[in-house]
């Protein structure tokens, strides 16, 4: 299966997440008009969130991301679990 | 914050398509950052249409990409983040500054209020009402007259930042999605939307803007006008076929 799901964040930025994924969540995409230092560390967000349970909690996503050392600007890791999860519902 | 403002090269010349001119901010960026040029400032002159798109967003979301495939607008990804503009030969004023990280906040929302600021003031100056909004915004009461983005290496920040001087606001609707009712609900659309250009509300010419910001950032910054080397030159063209004038690249997202 797979699925998009978008967060707009007031007064920031809109972040959206496409998915594939069955009992877990097999791949990621992000996409927005975001900015992440460095630019490269979006591999890193995607491959975090690749691999968990398909009906992981936002919370337990939110950990997922905050392990990725990178700066989020614009959007946080509450953003970006809440986007998987709309994706992945 | 204290800059050097003994070394400043000011660029105010130079046609270039939307490629080189984003291959230029990855060479001139990658220049600073190995120490081998002076802090610069650039200003931008474009022979096509054009939509600079932000580095993390996808293609088919931000154009409408029948409509840009038969009118020939060049859509480039760039190599900062931030959002898609519409741009216009003449129509838009878009700067470059290469500046030293040792000489920009550490906090990023500060160092884009911080380094937006010599243009807020020469702005206000000819009577434009705008202001810094954060995160990286210029606006105007009737709307958002420009935008910023960054990026930042491991010594040095490219701020650069696109205005509308006399854009075509509604062919911008017709090239950006963000003009399609159903991309996006009405809230965000009729934000994203609203767009202020500077014609509106005075009656400099835009090169008497442009001079006006040179006045601004030599007041501030200091720094002597200059030119791109041919090496610079060369490296940005060589980059833009190999990398910014490329699917691979462009529609990669």
């Amino acid at each position: 299966m797979d699925g998009t799901g978008s967060v707009k964040v007031p007064d920031g930025k809109l972040v959206r997440v496409h998915a594939t994924y069955d009992d877990r969540i097999e791949s990621v995409r992000i996409t927005g008009d975001f900015f992440l230092e460095p630019p490269e560390a979006l591999e890193d967000l995607e491959a975090a969130l690749e691999g968990q349970p398909a009906d992981a909690s936002e919370d337990d996503l939110r950990a997922a991301v905050d392990g990725v050392d990178a700066q989020l600007i614009g959007f946080d890791a509450g953003d970006l679990a809440a986007a998987t999860v709309e994706a992945v519902r | 914050m204290s800059f050097d403002t003994t070394n400043w090269r000011i660029i105010d010349e130079g046609t270039y398509s939307e490629p080189v001119q984003q291959a230029l901010e990855e060479v001139l960026t990658d220049r600073l950052d190995r120490g081998e040029m002076d802090p610069t400032l650039r200003f931008w002159y474009r022979d096509t249409r054009g939509v600079p798109m932000g580095r993390f967003q996808a293609f088919e979301d931000e154009v409408a990409v029948d409509y840009v495939e038969e009118n020939g607008i060049d859509v480039v990804r760039r190599i900062t983040g931030g959002g898609a503009m519409y741009v216009e030969p003449g129509n838009v004023i878009t700067y470059s500054m290469y500046v030293p990280r040792s000489a920009v906040p550490d906090d990023i929302e500060a160092s884009y209020a911080t380094l937006d600021q010599w243009v807020i003031d020469a702005l206000n100056d000819i009577g434009l009402d705008v202001e810094h909004e954060p995160l990286n915004d210029i606006s105007h009461p009737d709307g958002k007259i420009g935008g910023a983005a960054q990026l930042r290496t491991g010594d040095a920040v490219l701020h650069h930042t696109t205005m509308s001087y006399a854009l075509d606001t509604e062919e911008m609707l017709r090239v950006l999605r963000i003009g399609e009712d159903k991309i996006s609900d009405k809230a965000v659309k009729s934000a994203e939307k609203r767009v202020a250009v500077m014609r509106d509300h005075i009656d400099e010419s835009r090169e008497e803007v442009i001079d006006a910001l040179v006045d601004s950032f030599q007041d501030t910054y200091g720094g002597s006008m200059g030119s791109l080397t041919d090496e610079e030159l060369s490296a940005a063209r060589k980059l833009a076929d190999e990398k910014f004038a490329t699917d691979e690249w462009n529609r990669s997202l």
